[in-house]
């Protein structure tokens, strides 16, 4: 089992590399075949004819498309991914800046989702047609359907607007930002708060949690709960739960330890792909709350045509794709071992 | 696993929980008591972040923070009657030649890290932003070399004349910064560091939201009499969410309101709104190249037919000027009695005829930036007018991106009129009408693709002379603003204010247009209650 496992995630690893490859390449094609100055974007509208060729050779811009291909994959390969032609900063060092922003709301969204969506998925099998499951297949039709933007504009309205009880945007308040400064160690707000025992930031940067949390946890909401509802009923009609219920063992048991186990995988798998996805795309979410994150800094990345940051941000977002993916698969195997690793 | 086990785990999570939450809110609660009493802080709610915070490279709107973290050598202050104000230079002169300037420096300043400044300190400053060569590193193109002479001076060698005192004033490529910093310092800068001698620096940045400025205790000008200890620029990308902060008091200052919910708190006392002159202008640049826009009577036609009072009325609802010709009023440089065209569809008729075209019957592309509203209006308001004059006006919305490289490939193929706003990097009349009308070899900016030797002269000698001989380069630029507008060469459409929102209780508060939507929180304060 042990090596089995290894030589799989050895296997994938591999074919994850030509993944990223074509990833790469098809990305620098594209980026570089949009018509833009690049050198113009670095140096800026007004600069002079001797600095623009300047900028040309700093930038490698005069060399074949080809060379500078391969260079930028020598340099993806020794941490050195570009400049962003806009900042003049490190692009490596922007995205591992934005990303804990991101990261901190969407591990929050889908806990939440997890939270909510799988005890709803599993009420709304057990108790098919009724009055819990309708209200429980209509939140998960809405979950999936209500833009998720307009809902974050209401849940503003309501809980900053009318009952001022929570931020209406950002990751710290003015005053805490001033007085109780949040050192930067993760780049997690709460995180670090905690870690410095500083708990006016933990409250305060949970409290700013919330909203943006709460907005982009409605779209996996309603996916789990559907999810878990269909894989549970037909779980339910399996002969093995017939035997244990014929064995006498208490329905609780059955529905949590029997048959979710079973039911879950699935509901996993899609759990994952959609918090793969929402690193880049809680764009919509990111802006509304003033969030800074990925989702902004892609978004600026394509207004601009900064093609490094472009380029940075896609091969981010495949890496993190398919390590979630890895991941996910690795862990079927262990929740139900009848999943195969070939 | 028996039912009883699970439930006890269940309900010790529950206990536990409890316990955290209450832990963390005692210690919440007993920090906050123990907190700092609370000192008095700015908020500016502003429009977009700060793509680069590097001093020499920043060439966006980063000087609204720079501005209060830096300084220059010299200070513009449209306000007084010699704008060119000693600041970290006391005095210069220059040599009769215009080729050697010699700055005297400032005695007692130091940088917020204690190194001293001086003229090591101003030669490492320029010389780096030269070197890196970005943003608004091009108004030093004249400088040859920089020599410390002694400790507290300066001296600049041109290779040909320039007006340097106005460079060394400019809110882009002239701060002065420690010698202190690391070398490839922009990764640095961008992670909320800072290297000035201003009242404020860096305390804090979360890059796209919040940074936080604290007072340097050992400014230079001192800090006695009432200022702010703390300065917080938040980024609001939505207008009603900034107007809404202003309102309630969140934030203090903030601007880019669109004017109809500027209407909206024109009547609350706690609010202000102040329109002061901007150095920025909209422009609508005529294709001098392609037909039918080649015939400058053509041209003067088009430019009778716009409707300037319109756009000013009903657009801007006041808060802007008719331009008269490319130098936005208020600035040095721009004069009120060169000729105006008015809107006159006689006047213009009478020119189509001259031109050959009795009866209009041509068509002509405008393009304008995708999502400015501002825009868009002019161009409609136009299209109306010229539909008038049976002139079919195409209008196409693009991207800046894309404008700007159609205007930027075959002019016989480009868009006859672009829209697009102009200002300047340091406050100089030659900024607009070098960029916008001077002969180019690759077309940068002069999307008129205007080429007249008369012009490019006077201009080139009017800036060698601005240094030196500031009223004849005037008039020298006034006869060349007088060609171009002749020419029709434009156009020129409005001259913009900028209109700040902010706190009632403010105090002092005054714009220098000079140092764009900037805000130098150290000359204000404000009052209790």
């Amino acid at each position: 089992m042990q090596s089995g496992l290894a030589k799989y995630a050895a296997r994938r690893l591999v074919l994850a590399l030509f993944v990223l490859l074509a990833v790469v390449t098809f990305t620098f094609i594209v980026a570089r075949v949009v018509p833009s100055d690049p050198a113009e974007l670095y140096v800026g509208p007004k600069a002079t004819a001797a600095q623009r060729e300047r900028a040309q050779l700093e930038l490698g811009l005069n060399r074949p498309l080809y060379v500078q291909y391969f260079d930028y994959l020598r340099g993806l390969l020794t941490g050195n991914w570009g400049i962003s032609l806009k900042g003049h900063t490190s692009v490596l060092r922007d995205i591992l800046t934005y990303l804990p922003a991101t990261l901190e709301i969407i591990i929050l969204a889908n806990v939440i989702a997890v939270l909510v969506g799988i005890p709803l998925g599993v009420y709304s099998a057990v108790k098919k047609g009724s009055l819990l499951d309708q209200g429980g297949r209509l939140t998960a039709i809405a979950g999936v359907s209500i833009p998720s933007f307009w809902f974050a504009l209401l849940l503003q309205l309501l809980f900053f607007g009318t009952l001022h009880i929570l931020p209406l945007e950002g990751r710290l308040s003015v005053i805490v930002a001033i007085y109780y400064p949040v050192k930067t160690i993760t780049g997690f707000y709460t995180l670090d708060s905690l870690l410095t025992l500083n708990f006016v930031g933990f409250v305060d940067s949970l409290r700013h949690l919330i909203l943006p949390a709460i907005a982009l946890a409605t779209y996996p909401i309603g996916l789990i709960t559907r999810m878990t509802r269909s894989m549970m009923i037909e779980v339910l009609r399996e002969n093995y739960i017939r035997f244990a219920r014929a064995n006498g063992i208490i329905e609780r048991v059955i529905i949590f330890k029997h048959a979710l186990k079973n039911a879950i995988v699935p509901t996993l798998t899609v759990l994952g792909l959609s918090f793969a996805y929402s690193i880049t795309g809680a764009v919509l979410i990111e802006i509304i709350f003033g969030w800074p994150g990925l989702g902004t800094y892609t978004l600026n990345a394509i207004i601009e045509a900064d093609y490094p940051a472009i380029l940075g941000v896609t091969i981010f977002g495949t890496i993190f794709y398919i390590v979630i993916n890895l991941t996910l698969d690795i862990a079927q195997s262990y929740i139900d071992p009848r999943v195969r690793l070939t | 696993m028996s039912l009883k086990s699970s439930r006890t785990k269940l309900y010790a999570a529950v206990v536990i929980a409890i316990i955290a939450i209450a832990a963390i809110g005692g210690f919440y609660y007993y920090q906050l008591s123990q907190g700092p009493p609370v000192k008095p802080i700015a908020v500016y709610s502003y429009v977009s972040d700060f793509p680069d915070l590097d001093p020499s490279s920043a060439f966006e709107d980063e000087q609204i923070v720079l501005a209060n973290t830096y300084e220059d050598l010299v200070y513009f202050d449209p306000s007084k009657e010699q704008p060119l104000q000693p600041w970290l230079a006391t005095s210069w002169d220059v040599s009769t030649d215009g080729l050697t300037w010699t700055f005297h420096l400032r005695t007692g300043v130091t940088f917020h890290d204690g190194t001293p400044f001086n003229a090591q300190a101003v030669k490492f400053s320029l010389e780096r932003t030269m070197t890196l060569g970005l943003g608004g590193a091009y108004i030093w193109d004249p400088v040859k070399a920089v020599n410390a002479v002694n400790d507290n001076t300066v001296e600049l060698l041109l290779k040909y004349p320039a007006p340097v005192p106005q460079m060394a004033s400019s809110q882009y490529a002239a701060w002065m910064m420690s010698p202190t910093i690391p070398t490839n310092a922009t990764d640095w800068f961008n992670q909320g560091h800072d290297a000035g001698t201003g009242p404020y620096m860096m305390q804090s940045y979360q890059k796209g939201t919040q940074l936080t400025l604290e007072k340097y205790p050992n400014y230079w000008r001192g800090w006695s009499g009432s200022h702010f200890e703390n300065i917080v620029f938040r980024v609001d990308r939505d207008p009603s969410v900034r107007l809404q902060a202003v309102q309630s008091g969140d934030a203090d200052f903030t601007l880019d309101i669109p004017v109809d919910l500027l209407s909206t708190v024109q009547s609350n006392p706690n609010v202000k709104v102040v329109d002061s002159k901007a150095y920025r202008n909209l422009v609508g640049m005529i294709n001098t190249v392609r037909a039918p826009t080649n015939s400058v009577l053509v041209r003067q036609a088009i430019s009778y037919a716009f409707p300037y009072q319109d756009v000013i009325d009903s657009v801007w609802r006041g808060h802007a000027r008719q331009s008269t010709g490319p130098v936005p009023s208020g600035m040095l440089g721009h004069f009120d009695d060169l000729t105006q065209y008015n809107l006159n569809l006689d006047k213009a008729r009478q020119l189509l005829v001259q031109a050959g075209y009795p009866n209009g019957g041509f068509s002509l592309t405008l393009t304008y930036t995708s999502g400015d509203e501002v825009e868009k209006a002019v161009a409609e308001l136009y299209k109306a007018q010229l539909a008038k004059l049976n002139i079919q006006l195409d209008i196409q919305e693009m991207t800046t991106r894309a404008k700007y490289a159609l205007a930027r490939g075959d002019p016989s193929q480009a868009q006859h009129i672009i829209l697009f706003y102009w200002w300047p990097t340091y406050i100089t009349a030659y900024d607009f009408l070098f960029n916008l009308f001077h002969s180019e070899k690759k077309h940068i900016f002069n999307f008129a693709y205007y080429n007249n030797p008369q012009y490019d002269k006077l201009i080139d000698d009017a800036s060698q002379l601005e240094g030196t001989n500031t009223p004849q380069a005037l008039q020298m630029y006034k006869q060349a603003q007088q060609i171009v507008v002749d020419d029709a060469a434009s156009l020129f459409i409005f001259d913009q204010d900028t209109t700040i929102v902010y706190n009632a209780r403010i105090q002092n508060f005054v714009d220098n247009p000079a140092y764009i939507e900037t805000i130098f929180f150290y000359n204000i304060w404000e009052t209790k209650g």
